[in-house]
C-alpha cells in the first residue's frame, strides 16, 4: 500500500516490526494516574480492540499512540520507530473520533479530501481518491452534502473515508460507534470489520461495548483503572478469561468468591457459600485456605427445577434460592441467590412455557467441569 | 408564538420591542432631522437643505478629525483583534480560567477617567525615564517615544478595546468543537493550518464582529482619547469640544448623521445578507433532504 508522505511523515521501512509497540507507557495528570506500565504489541494488519469501562484509560492510550497526548513515561513505537516526539500530523496514523469531528463548513467531498489537499496532491488526484474512498463507504451520492445533512451513521462513514483516503497504515478509532443507535451500531460493526479486511491496514478501536469488540476484533485488550488487565484473541478473552476482572467485564459471568479447601492435585476444591466446588487448577499456584474466585458463564449454568434440592452434590453444582426470571427475547435469565447472598444467573436460549420454580424455593445450579474457571488475581 | 399564548400579549411584546428600539434610535433620528434643517438646531422654522452635507468636506477641522479617527480605528483594530483572538484561544485551553479572565476583563471595570489618567501618568513618567535614558547614552533617540501622541492614544485604546473583542470572539469560539482541530491534525495539518482551515472559518463571524465593535468603540471613545491623544483631535473630541465651547456647527450634525447613515447601512446590509444566506442555505438543505438510508 502506498503511503502519502505528509509534512515529515516518513515511510516506515521495518516490515518485521509490529505496527504498534507500547513500552512501559504511563500517563499522569498531576496526582491522577490515567495509565501505568502498559506494554502491548499490535501486529500489522490486525484489528485490535481496546475494551474497558469508561475512565479506564483506553482513550488515553489511543490518543497517546496518535500523538494527541505525550506520555509521562515509556515510549510508543510505530513500525519499530520511536515517535514520542512527533505531533499527530507527523505520525503514520489517522483517526476517527466519536462524534463532532467533521468540518461543518465543508462538504462531504471536501472533508474527505482535506488531508490530501494538505499533503499537496494535485486536484485531479484528490478528486479521484476521494471518489474511490466515498465509493468504499457507500457515500458517493452524498458527496455534495454538508455534514449536518447526514445521519449519524453517514457522518461516521465520512470520517472513515477521510481517514482511509490518506493511505496511512494505522487507523485509530475512538469510540466511533458510541453515538449511534443499537441497530446501526451492529450494522456499522460489520462494515468496519469488512472495511478493515478490504484495506488490510491496522485498526485500533476503542470501545466500552463488548458486543462491538467481539464483532470486530482479532484481539482484544482489556483496560481498567489505567492498567492493561489482559489481552488475547476475542474468543479466548470470552471463553477463557485469565483475570477476575476480565471474567466480570466480558460476557455474563457468575463470579463466585471462595476459599481453597484442598489444593493438592491438578483439581482443587473450593468452599463457596457452603458448597464444595471442584475446579481445574490450570497450573496456578494456590494453597489451602487461600481466597480465590471462580467464574462460570451464565449460559453454561443449568437450572434444575425439579427436585432441585435433592440432587446429590457432585462438585459441579450449587444450591440456592430461586428469585425470578427475566425474559430477554432470545434468552431467559433465571436469578438465584446463594446462602451467602451472592447472586447467580442461569441463562438459557428458550422461550420455555414450563412452570417456573416459585420465588424462594430451593434449586440447584449445575455446570460441566470444563465450564468453571479458577482465578487468583 | 406558542399555541396557548395570548395573542394580545404577543402584540404587547412587539409593541414593547418597538418602544425600546424607538427610545434607542430617537436621538439619532433627531440628529438626522436637524442635519437637514437649513436653520440648524433649535430654529423655529424647518427648511429642508442638503447644504450642510456639502459643507462637511470644506470643514478642515472635522475632516482632519475624521481622518485621525479612522487611522486610530484601523491601527487599534489591527492590533487588538489578533491579540484578543490569541487570548481567547489560550483562555479556552487554560486549565484555570478564573485568573486569566479576571486579568483580561479588568479594564472593563476601571472607570474610563481613572484608567485614562493612570495611563497619562504612566506615559509621562515613561517619557521622563526615556529622556533620561537617552541623556545617559548621549542620544536624543528615545526622547519622543512616550510623549502624548498617536502611539499613546493607540495603546490606551487597545487596553480599552481588548476585553470587548475578547468576549465577542470567545462567545463564537464557545460553539467550536476542538475535536475538529484534532481531526485536522490527524489529517496531516500542522497547528496553524488546522486553525486557519478549520477553526477560523467557523469563528470568522466573531472575529469580524470584534473588528466592527473595536472600530465603533474607537469612534465613540472620548475620555481616554482626549487624555492620551496629544496634539491631534478625533471626531468625538472635536464634537464634544465644540459642544462645550460654541455649540455644534450644522455641519457637525451633518457629519454625525452621515456616520450614523453609514453605520446603519453597513450593519443593515450584514443582517440582510446573513438572513438571505441563511434562508437560501436552509432551502438547499430542505431540497437535499430526501429520505436516505443510514
Amino acid at each position: 500500500m502506498t503511503q502519502i508522505e505528509t509534512q515529515g511523515t516518513q515511510q516506515m521501512t521495518d516490515s518485521q516490526a509490529p505496527a504498534v509497540e507500547v513500552r512501559n507507557l504511563a500517563k499522569h495528570y498531576g496526582d491522577f494516574v490515567a495509565l501505568q506500565n502498559v506494554n502491548v504489541s499490535i501486529g500489522a494488519g490486525e484489528y485490535f480492540v481496546l475494551l474497558g469501562p469508561s475512565g479506564g484509560g483506553k482513550t488515553t492510550l489511543l490518543r497517546t499512540i496518535g500523538g494527541f497526548q505525550k506520555p509521562t513515561h515509556g515510549e510508543v513505537l510505530l513500525h519499530g520507530r520511536s515517535v514520542g516526539h512527533l505531533p499527530p500530523d507527523k505520525r503514520p496514523t489517522s483517526m476517527v473520533f466519536q462524534a463532532y469531528a467533521l468540518f461543518p463548513h465543508m462538504s462531504v467531498e471536501q472533508n474527505v479530501g482535506y488531508g490530501l489537499k494538505v499533503a499537496g496532491l494535485p486536484r485531479a488526484q484528490v478528486a479521484e481518491k476521494v471518489a474511490a474512498a466515498l465509493e468504499q463507504v457507500g457515500l458517493t451520492p452524498f458527496a455534495a452534502r454538508r455534514p449536518h445533512e447526514l445521519s449519524g451513521g453517514q457522518q461516521q462513514r465520512v470520517q472513515l473515508a477521510r481517514a482511509i483516503v490518506l493511505d496511512r497504515d494505522i487507523l485509530l478509532l475512538d469510540e466511533p460507534l458510541a453515538a449511534l443507535d443499537a441497530q446501526l451500531r451492529k450494522d456499522m460493526c460489520l462494515e468496519l470489520k469488512h472495511l478493515q479486511e478490504k484495506v488490510g491496514i491496522t485498526f485500533i478501536h476503542v470501545t466500552h461495548n463488548q458486543e462491538e469488540a467481539m464483532t470486530v476484533a482479532d484481539r482484544i485488550a482489556l483496560i481498567a483503572n489505567g492498567e492493561l488487565v489482559e489481552f488475547g484473541r476475542a474468543r479466548d478473552i470470552y471463553r477463557a478469561p485469565e483475570k477476575t476482572f476480565t471474567a466480570s467485564f466480558v460476557g455474563e459471568n457468575n463470579v463466585l468468591k471462595g476459599r481453597v479447601a484442598e489444593a493438592a492435585g491438578s483439581e482443587i476444591i473450593v468452599d463457596v457459600a457452603g458448597s464444595r466446588l471442584q475446579v481445574d487448577k490450570r497450573g496456578l499456584a494456590v494453597s489451602d485456605g487461600q481466597e480465590v474466585t471462580l467464574s462460570i458463564r451464565s449460559e453454561c449454568v443449568a437450572l434444575d427445577r425439579v427436585n432441585g434440592a435433592e440432587t446429590p452434590a457432585d462438585g459441579f453444582s450449587i444450591t440456592g434460592a430461586y428469585d425470578e426470571s427475566v425474559y430477554l427475547g432470545l434468552t431467559t435469565s433465571h436469578l438465584v441467590h446463594l446462602p451467602d447472598g451472592t447472586e447467580m444467573v442461569s441463562r438459557e436460549i428458550a422461550d420455555s412455557d414450563e412452570r417456573l420454580p416459585e420465588a424462594g424455593s430451593r434449586v440447584r445450579l449445575s455446570w460441566k467441569p470444563s465450564d468453571i474457571r479458577l482465578h487468583v488475581e | 408564538m406558542n399555541d396557548y399564548d395570548n395573542p394580545w400579549l404577543h402584540r404587547l411584546k412587539w409593541a414593547y420591542l418597538l418602544f425600546v428600539v424607538l427610545t434607542l434610535m430617537t436621538p439619532v433620528l433627531y440628529v438626522m432631522y436637524v442635519s437637514f434643517n437649513a436653520n440648524g438646531f433649535g430654529a423655529n422654522e424647518y427648511v429642508f437643505t442638503l447644504e450642510w452635507y456639502g459643507l462637511i468636506f470644506s470643514d478642515e477641522l472635522l475632516i482632519g478629525a475624521l481622518r485621525w479617527t479612522l487611522m486610530l480605528a484601523v491601527v487599534v483594530t489591527v492590533i487588538t483583534v489578533p491579540m484578543a483572538l490569541l487570548a481567547a484561544k489560550h483562555y479556552k485551553s487554560a486549565g484555570n480560567k478564573i485568573f486569566p479572565v479576571f486579568l483580561l476583563l479588568a479594564p472593563l471595570f476601571v472607570p474610563p477617567d481613572i484608567l485614562g489618567s493612570a495611563l497619562l501618568v504612566s506615559f509621562k513618567n515613561l517619557n521622563i525615564a526615556f529622556i533620561w535614558l537617552g541623556d545617559q547614552l548621549g542620544t536624543a533617540m528615545f526622547d519622543g517615544w512616550f510623549r502624548l501622541s498617536f502611539l499613546t492614544a493607540t495603546i490606551g485604546l487597545i487596553i480599552y478595546t481588548i476585553p470587548y473583542s475578547f468576549v465577542v470572539i470567545l462567545i463564537t469560539m464557545g460553539r467550536y468543537r476542538p475535536e475538529q482541530t484534532e481531526a485536522a491534525r490527524a489529517c496531516g495539518a500542522n497547528g496553524w493550518r488546522a486553525f486557519w482551515d478549520i477553526e477560523f472559518p467557523q469563528i470568522r463571524a466573531g472575529v469580524f464582529s470584534a473588528c466592527a465593535f473595536t472600530v465603533i468603540l474607537v469612534f465613540n471613545e472620548y475620555t481616554r482619547t482626549s487624555l492620551l491623544k496629544g496634539g491631534f483631535d478625533t471626531f468625538t473630541t472635536v464634537l464634544i469640544s465644540q459642544m462645550l465651547n460654541t455649540g455644534m456647527s450644522p455641519q457637525s450634525y451633518a457629519m454625525s448623521a452621515m456616520v450614523s447613515f453609514v453605520a446603519i447601512a453597513v450593519i443593515g446590509s450584514i443582517i440582510l445578507f446573513t438572513m438571505i444566506r441563511a434562508e437560501s442555505l436552509s432551502r438547499v438543505a430542505r431540497a437535499k433532504a430526501a429520505p436516505v438510508g443510514s
